[in-house]
């Protein structure tokens, strides 16, 4: 009897044993993200988050001043005009890139003789780097450029781009739309999904093209406009590479000048503070546009019932 | 190249010829040649900019103050110009050093965390992927700020430390991408290994590694395109003049260059910065598009 205990004992020592194993071999699989989210994102969030209510500079002691920085935020009207500009970017810009997103991957969706190469043309300039398409597109747009050239033969004179205020976030549109072939190819993946079954079962009824795009293939595809509409806004709230390029080059151009900070996001402008040492008020700025980023995902995740199909057996 | 480019998307059958015959003749005709106009529009406006870049960057300086769109003669001493005015080939190794370190950390911190996420059992998994994925929604201005300290007190301030050290520790998206193209492997094919007596390490490295090595490519290159275009975190990071990367070296000559009217300069000098990427993408085109997908439909 003693013995039958001894054993008893002995083996759930060696199951515990065991489980702390298979709990040590946990930790070590995990530790590079463990350690990581520790160093460079859980400390760095904790502690932006207290400077943002500190005055602070770096190398010395952040001194509390409460919600001041908030306050000073609200006062401030850069913030009104980036906030503006990435309203406009996210209502403008945003639908055009993915109209013809759209357009682009419903062209394409069928097999035929040169769609490859098509997608694959289409598909390229969203690997050019930002900046790299920022300076081209500086270059391209510039008085006496290769797209005033083009609209001279249509006879239609060229705005001035980065000179006139109105003009400035257009061209920044152009550059992002450009590159929309990651979009284009999520799109693609999204009707090449779409069953067959659907489309016969409206063409019975006698549909015609548009009555199948708008019936079939906008509902079906409505998941993947809501993903790239999700990540398009986070995007234009961290909107900066090409704005920067823009505006640098439009400052030093003189000739040209930073048309009244139409170019001016949010991100620039938290940088800016940044730069100037005002650290405390940079972090406020950042947490500002995080919190943001949360409202906009939790209306944009509120609003999905309303308008994204979900096909039966999916969540 | 084109029928590459088509492989990873599943062919969809054509239509039955009933529901075609229904449309005359004449009309499927017109909508061929209307598909094509807008195809070919479409086409030209995604690749008229590259061209303009490519002829900019050769066209001789006198002619780049004009409004010429083709060169008179192909000026590639531009290039060799560029080279001599800044220090362009620097800046490219330096690039090249970031962009290699990094994506090896990625991969190899990111591997062992995607095995824990997917064929790894533990009580509260679900719970810290969910955490794992949140971090994806922090924007980096929350980071930085802070991050920025960190390394100041390091001093490595204007190396490229603070550009691949943070690669060795894994990062969400890298982490998530993985773990899709590991879940694809069955688990029944481990199980049988891990009977034969291997750790979880063997079976990581001998049968998991082998087998999702086009997800592991994918990573490995998202990375690099990644930190070959990043242009925030070198320009906060970067500021003596030999410790840049392309795309800081870039736009401050853009700048420069504006007074002077040298977009020729300006252009030779981003072929140089976007060549490189091109040429990637044409040999991995495959893992690239199935990357990009993955990351669409699954997210």
């Amino acid at each position: 009897m003693a013995t039958d205990a001894l054993v008893l004992q002995r083996r759930h020592s060696a199951r515990s044993r065991a489980a702390w194993r298979r709990r040590g071999i946990v930790l070590a699989f995990l530790s590079p993200w463990l350690i990581g989210f520790a160093v460079f994102i859980a400390y760095p969030v904790v502690n932006s988050l207290y400077w943002s209510f500190t005055i602070k500079h770096y190398g010395q002691p952040a001194r509390w001043v409460g919600l001041s920085n908030y306050g000073l935020l609200l006062d401030n009207p850069g913030l009104m005009l980036a906030l503006r500009n990435t309203a406009y970017l996210a209502i403008v810009g945003l639908p055009i890139r993915l109209f013809i997103a759209v357009l682009c991957a419903s062209l394409l969706a069928r097999p035929r003789r040169g769609n490859g190469s098509y997608r694959l043309l289409f598909y390229v300039p969203s690997v050019v780097p930002a900046v790299a398409s920022g300076a081209l597109f500086f270059f391209l747009l510039q008085q006496g450029g290769p797209i005033a050239s083009l609209l001279e033969v249509f006879g239609i004179e060229a705005p001035l781009w980065f000179r006139d205020p109105a003009w400035a976030k257009p061209a920044l549109i152009m550059v992002g739309t450009w590159a929309l072939g990651d979009v284009m190819l999520i799109f693609l993946a999204g009707i090449v999904d779409i069953p067959r079954s659907l489309y016969e079962a409206i063409e019975l009824d006698g549909a015609g093209r548009w009555a199948r795009f708008r019936h079939v293939t906008l509902p079906m595809v409505s998941p993947v406009i809501f993903f790239t509409l999700l990540t398009g806004m986070i995007g234009v709230l961290q909107a900066f590479d090409q704005a920067y390029v823009f505006s640098q080059g439009a400052r030093a151009g003189r000739l040209t000048g930073e048309p009244d900070g139409a170019l001016l996001t949010y991100a620039m402008l938290q940088l800016r503070y940044f730069q100037d040492g005002r650290i405390g008020f940079a972090a406020a700025m950042a947490w500002v546009m995080f919190l943001l980023t949360l409202v906009i995902t939790g209306l944009m995740l509120a609003s999905r019932r309303r308008w994204v199909h979900t096909a039966v057996g999916e969540k | 190249m084109s029928i590459a480019v088509g492989d990873p998307i599943p062919a969809v059958p054509e239509r039955p010829m009933r529901v075609r015959a229904h449309v005359p003749r004449s009309q499927r005709v017109l909508l061929t040649v209307a598909r094509h106009a807008v195809l070919l529009a479409l086409a030209a406006m995604f690749a008229l900019p590259l061209l303009f870049m490519l002829l900019q960057s050769v066209m001789p300086i006198e002619q780049a103050k004009t409004t010429a769109l083709w060169p008179d003669r192909f000026a590639w001493g531009n290039y060799g110009e560029v080279f001599d005015r800044v220090p362009l080939a620097r800046y490219f190794v330096n690039t090249l050093l970031v962009c290699v370190l990094s994506t090896i950390g990625t991969v190899i911190s990111c591997v062992p965390v995607a095995y824990a996420f997917s064929h790894l059992r533990w009580r509260g998994r679900t719970t810290v992927f969910v955490l794992v994925l949140s971090t994806m929604m922090l924007p980096y201005q929350v980071l930085f700020v802070s991050q920025y300290e960190i390394f100041t007190s390091l001093g490595w301030i204007n190396s490229i430390l603070p550009l691949t050290v943070p690669a060795f520790f894994a990062n969400a998206f890298s982490i998530f991408l993985l773990r899709q193209f590991f879940l694809t492997l069955a688990p029944d094919v481990l199980d049988a290994v891990r009977v034969d007596g291997a750790s979880e390490f063997g079976v990581l490295t001998r049968v998991v590694i082998p087998m999702a090595k086009p997800g592991i490519m994918a990573v490995a290159i998202f990375q690099f395109l990644f930190s070959w275009s990043d242009f925030f975190g070198p320009n906060i990071y970067l500021s003596d003049d030999d410790s840049l990367t392309l795309a800081v070296g870039l736009v401050r000559l853009n700048t420069a260059l504006v007074k002077t009217g040298e977009s020729n300069l300006t252009m030779a000098a981003s072929v140089v910065f976007v060549l490189p990427i091109l040429v990637l993408f044409f040999f991995a085109q495959k893992v690239f598009i199935e990357g990009v997908t993955l990351t669409g439909t699954k997210g």
